[in-house]
């Protein structure tokens, strides 16, 4: 055989070793219920009908249910990234890789009418319920640490942004935003989750404390305790950017004897934790915060002092446990989950205060909101 | 099903080929007519019966014409009977909704109501190759086909069914009947393929993600700059996109046996706007100067009527591409440069230094994707004055973020799309070329599948046409 067919023939075997290797490997590796880097469920093999046959459900799910199953998958991802990487690419999945593995979400102009819809609804409540409304936006971490980003990453600037919201907003606004900018350099977000850090919401307690007009406690009061140091966040799933450092979460808030914590994440009373500790086996450890996503949560401080409401989504988790000492009872709602009536709710259990407390990309994108402008 | 999918990579061609070269030779074309169903079939089972409706149609009157050859006006209905037919079914699955939408705008027929009709993938293809069937044979250019599964194998064949190449009967009658397999065709189809892939899934879908950026950019912040970057990125995309599918439709018919024509021949090379359109979409370019250019007299009869043939045959190829009036103008677009540089710009161009007509065609050729690319009016009309300075400002730092991002990426794309890559591979002695290739063949197998297994990126250009 000459040279040239024997090149032409390792060509041929190469290519079908392939694609039958793998065929073979595919059918004979068991499937995967669940992706831990990808922190989702993965498709499972469709049930075949002829009904989905020609509906073409069958077809769309079977590829996905493939792919998702494929030999090593999560060595694959990892083999892509890394090529990007090696491409000088610095996002992915509209996901930044910033200085020091930090990965930042790119904020994309938001919606008028979606702005406009919000935040009338949040002025409308102000002006309506009579009691004292506060209102604060948190930026997030792609606008504090904006000199993380790459060179001239764009991401819609959100100081403007919450300048415009709190012109009209009609509550007694918070600045959040110089309170985080003032102490930057710290470890006040996570690197690879959305969300800030204990840390991060202290310094907004403090904001909310001077507009409230109570006496925040001192930082160095607090006994900080790190409980995990394998954090991967939001971010990192949904960037697909790997090779990052995992977050360490830190609790600075202790529990104590005399806290009641009622949660109604299943839509009915169960008694709740301020930290749940099994969370911290899981992927979303940030969970852990008084147990992650629900409608309602209703807090007996054993302190003396107002009763406090606060319409929030999950940036609040963190910053909660600090408010304990100056509130005798605090309510959270998070309208996403709670569609009952606001002011009914505050009329019934005695309210005095009310925060709105919402980090700024999700306050300008949340469909939910409009429900505070109802009667 | 795509080719550039988990789904056919690692099922459907393994099995396919084990099937075709495991059946006895007079098997093969029921198992070929089979598998290529199962292809077309697979994401919309129902349109099955369009692809066997087809077969049985044009076989039926590829028949008649054999029978009727005697009597040359009888003959010339049923030709005419099968391109109505056919221009038929894609006019009814392509374009009804169009007409419907415009002529609801007109007062007297507002009650008009769109259809719905979802587009059967790849009928504009094969309606234009059924055919061209009828047509050659008519032309005594090929035999009649007598065994329907042969013929079914020509109307259904899997490699060029949804993209093309399109294959003219003539060109692939004989195989039909026979064709050659050997150990050195198949690993020039693996070549093929590889290459076809890497264009596809390296390049095309990476560098579609920047035009992604800009095709949804708001007015106010497109800048001169910005508009230029974003069509390049699209004008390099389609190119990849097409080119790498038409790359793994000759890999996968040398594969099994068959021999297609070429599609594209570095079309970005180009001097003049003319030789463009002999470079890109070739089988295209071939099949509407055979069956519409020179039947309606081509350059023959006199000045005047060849620029109207120019005209007609490229507004109907702008009009192909899409059922919308911004494909139509497309053509249009061509037909006026290509008349201009037959009036007089061609012996110009010629003439001019190399740079100048490279630039000029390349110019022109991405204002030209600009039309092609954004299917509402306005917004086209916005994005090209924003190209002609006429957006919001020259530059801004996003253009610069995106520019840097995608250097590396536009420098190899650059160069991929001349023909150095292959001159370099050539001039390697040859062992080292034989380590060469199977060592890119793996590299691109390995890294082509992770981006595939990572597929929440994998749209198909071509798939609406």
């Amino acid at each position: 055989m000459s040279k040239q067919k024997i090149s032409n023939l390792i060509q041929v075997i190469l290519f079908l070793a392939f694609i039958g290797g793998f065929f073979v490997i595919n059918l004979i590796t068991p499937d995967r219920a669940f992706s831990e880097k990808e922190n989702r469920m993965l498709e499972q093999a469709p049930r075949f009908s002829f009904d989905s046959l020609f509906s073409g459900k069958f077809t769309s799910t079977f590829e996905t249910y493939i792919t998702d199953q494929f030999a090593g998958r999560d060595k694959w991802i990892g083999l892509k990234s890394f090529s990007e990487l090696a491409l000088q690419k610095k996002e992915n999945n509209g996901v930044y890789l910033g200085e020091g593995g930090t990965l930042l979400t790119r904020l994309d102009r938001p919606d008028e009418n979606r702005l406009e819809t919000n935040i009338s609804a949040v002025k409308k409540f102000a002006g309506d319920i009579g009691i004292p409304v506060y209102f604060s936006l948190i930026p997030s971490s792609t606008e504090i640490w904006a000199d993380k980003l790459p060179k001239n990453a764009p991401s819609y600037g959100q100081l403007e942004l919450i300048e415009d919201l709190y012109s009209g907003s009609g509550a007694v606004n918070i600045d959040t935003y110089s309170a985080l900018y003032g102490h930057k350099d710290e470890y006040i977000y996570f690197r690879t989750d959305h969300h800030w850090t204990p840390l991060g919401a202290y310094y907004g307690y403090r904001a909310l404390a001077e507009a409230m007009g109570f006496e925040p406690r001192p930082l160095e009061s607090f006994t900080p305790a790190t409980v995990s140091e394998d954090f991967f966040g939001t971010t990192y799933s949904s960037s697909g950017i790997r090779n990052v450092k995992p977050d360490t979460i830190v609790t600075f808030v202790e529990d104590y004897e005399g806290l009641t914590i009622t949660n109604y994440t299943t839509g009915s009373a169960e008694e709740g934790v301020l930290y749940d500790y099994s969370k911290l086996e899981t992927k979303d450890k940030y969970s852990m915060f008084l147990g992650g996503n629900t409608p309602l949560i209703q807090i007996k401080t054993g302190h003396e002092g107002p009763k406090l409401l606060i319409l929030r989504d999950s940036y609040a988790d963190v910053l909660i446990p600090f408010l304990f000492e100056h509130f005798s009872e605090i309510h959270a709602v998070d309208l996403r989950y709670n569609k009952s009536s606001i002011k009914d709710y505050i009329a019934e259990n005695g309210i005095d205060e009310v925060v709105i407390s919402y980090g700024v990309t999700n306050f300008v994108s949340d469909a939910n909101i409009f429900l505070l402008g109802r009667q | 099903m795509v080719f550039s999918s988990i789904l056919f990579m690692f099922i459907y061609l393994p099995v396919v080929l084990a099937l075709y070269y495991l059946s006895p030779l007079k098997w093969r074309c029921i198992v070929l007519f089979v598998v290529n169903l199962i292809f077309y079939g697979w994401g919309e089972p129902i349109y099955v019966s369009l692809m066997i409706f087809s077969t049985v149609v044009d076989y039926v009157h590829g028949m008649l014409v054999e029978k009727y050859r005697a009597n040359d006006r009888l003959a010339r209905k049923i030709v005419l009977s099968s391109v109505l037919i056919n221009l038929g079914l894609l006019f009814f699955f392509k374009y009804i909704d169009f007409f419907i939408a415009n002529l609801a705008l007109i007062q007297a027929f507002s009650s008009l109501k769109p259809l719905g009709v979802s587009l059967p993938i790849g009928i504009s293809f094969y309606t234009f190759q059924t055919m061209s069937y009828t047509i050659d044979v008519y032309r005594n250019d090929a035999p009649v086909q007598k065994n329907i599964l042969k013929f079914g194998d020509y109307v259904s064949l899997f490699p060029q069914l949804i993209a093309g190449p399109i294959v003219r009967y003539k060109d692939v009658a004989e195989q039909l009947n026979e064709r050659e397999h050997s150990v050195e065709k198949f690993a020039s189809g693996v070549r093929r393929f590889i290459v076809g892939l890497a264009k596809k899934v390296l390049l095309a879908n990476n560098i579609g993600m920047l035009w992604d950026v800009y095709k949804v950019m708001p007015a106010e912040e497109l800048t001169t700059l910005g508009a230029w970057l974003g069509i390049i990125a699209f004008s390099f995309q389609i190119y990849f996109d097409f080119s790498g599918y038409s790359d793994m439709a000759i890999g996968l018919g040398r594969m099994i046996g068959f021999e297609f024509l070429e599609n594209f021949n570095y079309p970005y090379i180009s001097k003049s706007i003319t030789e463009f359109w002999r470079r890109w979409h070739i089988s295209l370019g071939t099949w509407f100067r055979e069956y519409v250019y020179i039947p309606l007299g081509g350059n023959r009869k006199g000045t005047l009527r060849t620029f109207l043939n120019i005209f007609i045959v490229w507004a109907i190829t702008g009009f192909w591409h899409g059922a919308s009036w911004n494909y139509l103008l497309w053509g249009i677009y061509y037909a006026i440069l290509l008349m201009i540089e037959k009036a007089f710009l061609l012996d110009w161009l010629k003439k001019a230094p190399a740079i100048v007509s490279h630039l000029y065609t390349l110019v022109l050729v991405v204002i030209g994707w600009a039309l092609f690319a954004i299917e509402d009016l306005g917004s086209c009309i916005t994005y090209i004055s924003a190209m002609l300075g006429g957006g919001a400002g020259f530059t801004n730092s996003t253009v610069s973020y995106y520019f840097m991002g995608y250097l590396p990426s536009l420098i190899i794309m650059a160069f991929a799309s001349t023909p150095l890559g292959v001159k370099l591979l050539n001039r390697l002695p040859v062992k080292s070329r034989q380590i060469a290739i199977p060592v890119l063949i793996a590299f691109t197998l390995l890294i082509s599948t992770a981006y595939l297994v990572d597929a929440t990126y994998n749209p198909f250009l071509y798939f609406r046409f």
